[in-house]
């Protein structure tokens, strides 16, 4: 692969992950934003492959794929489920409304590129200087998962930053060890059959998943 | 460091075995590890060079450096001279209540890490040895934290005050290290003369208050009272007799060693605190009916005393009297060790009349001599020793440092002078306070009638309780009538606290002579002439007695047939006089209800009578503080309203606020 289409593929990738991310904060309905996850989870798996077959690294192509089937496939599908559930399955009152929220993405995003100015310095090859957009879609996650209400678009947030995270990872040392890798995904696997039971027993118990009826617990 | 060593399998013994044998075997190891660090400290003593011991691996990035230098030693003897009778009392005690596997465990760790605190000569372990004390004595005051929420309010103030007061320390020494670039003690010494006056100053008043915290001087005395009652017996012998003297011993290691001496100033606000201390606390323990809260107050009063003799021998050491100075510091560290008997002995035999009756408060004692008469008997020697009286230890300990304040009122420094001369008069009212509060606990606890019915069933107590007890006051005996070898010992470890000043020893075969000053005790021939008096005056009686027939009649009842238990003098009624006098000090909170029969208000139906005692220092200093920290404490709960978003918000804020930070100076 000549460095020309490596810098255009990964460039690609990752503008993918942060317009995903912004996606995610754009629309109302579940079943588009889990879609935006589902093509997030893609991208990332397009860039591991990306920098293993650049990198002739055997183990990143294998984690690309794994990538591909738990972030792009299997994770999407489970919280789809969760979502065909719900009668409501839109994200109508946000604590940020919508178009807040995109200038907020779009304050996130400069500031991301304004912190990282220090380790982008560092480098000059394509991967370091792609750093920024891992931090962006981790703030922008963790911005979504601070201002929406729904319990399945809390979990999109924390996989948003999860990605985000990984993103960095992979940009910055060519990927984490693929054991690594592998406990992240199960915890996140976890994490989301945690949230289908959890959305589960809400709904019995609180005719709702908004997460704001947990305050009640409150004393 | 065998003896630590020791130490740490004793505390896995107490946590490991089961519960018939945990107590034995823990107790015995403890008992090894006490006498193989005496070893040591003896032969530091005796041949006047330092033990040394090195470890990297101990902790991480700094290492242990143990080094026992003959100052250390003496304090290392100090904490034996409890530890060994407290935990053979203890062997008796924990079938009463303290036989757990925490207390067991705690109980191990604690008295282990107060025999190598005195050695530790670098920060970090320092640090860790103060830390691992407070936190394993204050997981022993919460022994009874179930069941009694006073060992629970205890807990509280002492862990607060406790930290506070290491946190203080903790900066003196970093102060202090980050001047002379290294951590351990040797280095700090010779880095510390070389920096500025106003730094050391800042760094021992640091020292002061971190210290004086531990110490239980006024104002950080708060503690005392509510810890040592609430902790198992031997506890709080061990954090009266020896825990407590370590304060002193920080304040003597920062300014005669680390600091190598300071202007007068200084050696002032110790000599001010020592005096307030005495005071406040001897007053308060005449008006305590609580019998270890009695203790408790005296133990300020006695570290007040000790403190107030190193201040003196700082003043005069400073204004160029070494050999006083010298002196006053053998007193301070006699006195203290003194302390440790004789407290130790009275607060295990407390816990013994505690575990006999059910009760600590004096108004409901009374008659104890003839239920338990050992245990009866080691308490009015204990607190004979207590009231300086001679032959007992108590009296040399006294005259020490009244002999040497009185030889150092005329110093030529016009602040120290009138200082010194206030002091004695503190010293001598304090002691005089001392006796007051003695013979109330001694007379209304273990003379006349029982006034409940537990103390009417006491019963004398386990054998390795009296035996522990016992140990101490023999040792408060022997000390007394042959000071020699411990004051020579004493002498020893003042001459590597005070290096640059010549000091010859004040002891001269069977005399104590002074040096410096005028004035010869012979404590052995006092002691044989007390004792040949006794016995003349025995004999005589005897003798006069043989003349005439005895007559046995019933004791005069003022006229009643009847005598009970509630005519005699209470402790309460005891100290009326006392607290009558201190009226403005002490302020005690007087409550009289009358409630008339219905039908007229000229005949009364009932009446109550309600007098109390608090605490002047901690209503005016601590309840306003404590006040403002629980208002924040309410603005506090409204940034946790149980909202979700509001954490995750509280996450991304700070996230934000991070990158700005990064964006801006990057």
């Amino acid at each position: 692969m000549n460095h020309q289409v490596f810098d255009n593929v990964l460039g690609l990738g990752c503008g993918v992950v942060v317009l995903s991310a912004v996606v995610t904060l754009w629309r109302h309905s579940l079943i588009a934003i889990i879609r935006a996850l589902a093509v997030q989870g893609v991208a990332l798996a397009l860039v591991a492959l990306t920098l293993g077959l650049h990198g002739h690294d055997r183990g990143l192509e294998v984690v690309a794929g794994l990538v591909l089937l738990a972030k792009g496939v299997v994770v999407p599908a489970l919280i789809t489920k969760v979502v065909r559930h719900d009668v409501a399955s839109r994200e109508t009152d946000p604590l940020v409304n919508v178009p807040a929220s995109l200038v907020a993405a779009g304050v996130l995003i400069f500031l991301a590129f304004a912190a990282s100015r220090s380790v982008t310095a560092l480098t000059s090859n394509a991967p370091g200087r792609l750093i920024p957009f891992g931090m962006a879609a981790m703030l922008i996650g963790f911005f979504a998962l601070a201002t929406r209400r729904k319990a399945v678009s809390q979990i999109v947030g924390l996989l948003l930053v999860d990605n985000g995270i990984a993103l960095v990872a992979f940009l910055a040392t060519a990927g984490v060890p693929l054991i690594v890798e592998l406990g992240a995904s199960l915890d996140l696997l976890l994490i989301t059959v945690v949230l289908r039971v959890l959305a589960t027993q809400m709904r019995r118990r609180l005719g709702t998943v908004d997460l704001d009826g947990l305050a009640e617990l409150h004393d | 460091m065998v003896g630590a060593l020791i130490g740490v399998v004793a505390a896995a013994a107490g946590a490991a075995l089961p519960k018939r044998w945990r107590v034995p075997a823990s107790a015995s190891l403890v008992l090894c590890g006490c006498l193989t660090e005496l070893a040591t400290s003896i032969r530091v003593l005796a041949t006047g060079s330092d033990a040394h011991w090195h470890s990297i691996d101990l902790l991480p990035f700094t290492g242990v450096t143990l080094l026992l230098t003959p100052l250390g030693a003496i304090f290392v003897v100090l904490v034996t001279v409890v530890a060994v009778p407290a935990t053979l009392y203890w062997i008796g005690y924990s079938s009463h209540g303290a036989s757990a596997r925490t207390t067991a465990c705690n109980y191990a760790m604690f008295v282990t890490v107060l025999l190598i605190v005195p050695a530790a000569a670098s920060v970090a372990t320092f640090m860790f040895l103060w830390e691992m004390m407070a936190l394993t004595s204050l997981a022993l005051v919460l022994t009874d934290q179930g069941r009694r929420a006073a060992a629970r309010s205890a807990g509280v103030w002492y862990g607060v005050i406790t930290h506070a007061g290491a946190a203080f320390i903790m900066a003196a020494f970093l102060l202090l290290a980050s001047h002379s670039g290294s951590q351990t003690f040797v280095a700090m010494t010779s880095h510390a003369r070389t920096l500025a006056p106003g730094a050391r100053a800042v760094i021992f008043l640091l020292a002061l208050v971190g210290f004086g915290s531990k110490a239980g001087v006024v104002p950080f005395h708060v503690w005392l009272p509510r810890a040592h009652p609430e902790a198992p017996t031997p506890v709080s012998a061990l954090m009266s007799g020896a825990m407590v003297a370590l304060g002193v011993y920080g304040i003597v290691l920062f300014g005669n060693v680390l600091l190598s001496g300071g202007p007068v100033w200084w050696w002032l606000i110790v000599l001010a605190l020592g005096g307030v201390s005495a005071l406040f606390g001897s007053l308060h323990a005449v008006n305590s009916t609580d019998l270890k809260k009695l203790l408790a107050y005296s133990t300020t009063d006695n570290i007040g005393l000790a403190l107030l003799a190193v201040g003196a021998s700082g003043i005069f050491v400073a204004t160029g009297h070494g050999r006083l100075g010298a002196l006053s510091l053998v007193a301070a560290v006699f006195m203290l060790v003194n302390h440790a008997m004789f407290k130790g002995a009275l607060f295990l035999v407390a816990g013994s009349v505690q575990v006999a009756s059910g009760t600590r408060d004096l108004d409901e004692l009374g008659g104890l001599l003839r239920r338990m008469p050992q245990s009866g008997a080691l308490f009015l020697v204990a607190a004979a020793a207590i009231c300086a009286l001679p032959p007992l230890n108590g009296f040399v300990g006294e005259w020490l440092l009244f002999q040497s304040l009185l030889q150092g009122v005329n110093l030529g420094s016009t602040a120290g002078d009138i200082a010194i001369t206030v002091s004695v008069a503190a010293l001598a009212l304090a002691a005089g306070l001392t006796i007051v509060a003695f013979v109330k606990a001694a007379g209304v606890g273990f003379l006349g009638r029982p006034r409940s019915p537990g103390a009417n069933d006491a019963r004398e107590v386990a054998m390795s309780m009296r035996v522990g007890s016992g140990l101490l006051v023999v040792m408060c005996v022997v000390a007394g009538v042959a000071p020699m070898t411990i004051l020579s010992a004493v002498e020893r470890a003042v001459r590597a606290a005070l290096p640059r000043v010549g000091s010859r020893s004040v002891v001269r075969g069977l005399q104590l002579q002074l040096v410096g000053a005028r004035g010869v005790l012979a404590p052995t021939v006092l002691a044989a002439s007390l004792a040949g008096a006794l016995i003349l005056a025995v004999s005589l009686r005897r003798a006069l007695a043989r003349r005439r027939a005895v007559r046995v009649v019933e004791a005069w009842g003022s006229g009643r047939e009847l005598v009970t238990a509630r005519m005699q003098y209470t402790a309460t009624s005891f100290a009326e006089p006392v607290q009558r006098v201190f009226d403005d000090v002490l302020r005690p909170v007087r409550d009289v209800n009358v409630s008339h029969v219905a039908e007229s208000r000229y005949v009364i139906e009932s009446m109550s009578y309600r007098s109390r005692v608090d605490d002047g220092i901690e209503r005016a200093l601590y309840a306003p503080v404590i006040k403002v920290i629980r208002r924040w404490g309410q603005y506090a709960r409204r940034l946790q309203p149980g909202s979700v978003h509001r954490y995750l918000a509280y996450g991304l804020a700070a996230l934000v606020v991070t990158l700005l930070v990064v964006a801006v100076a990057g």
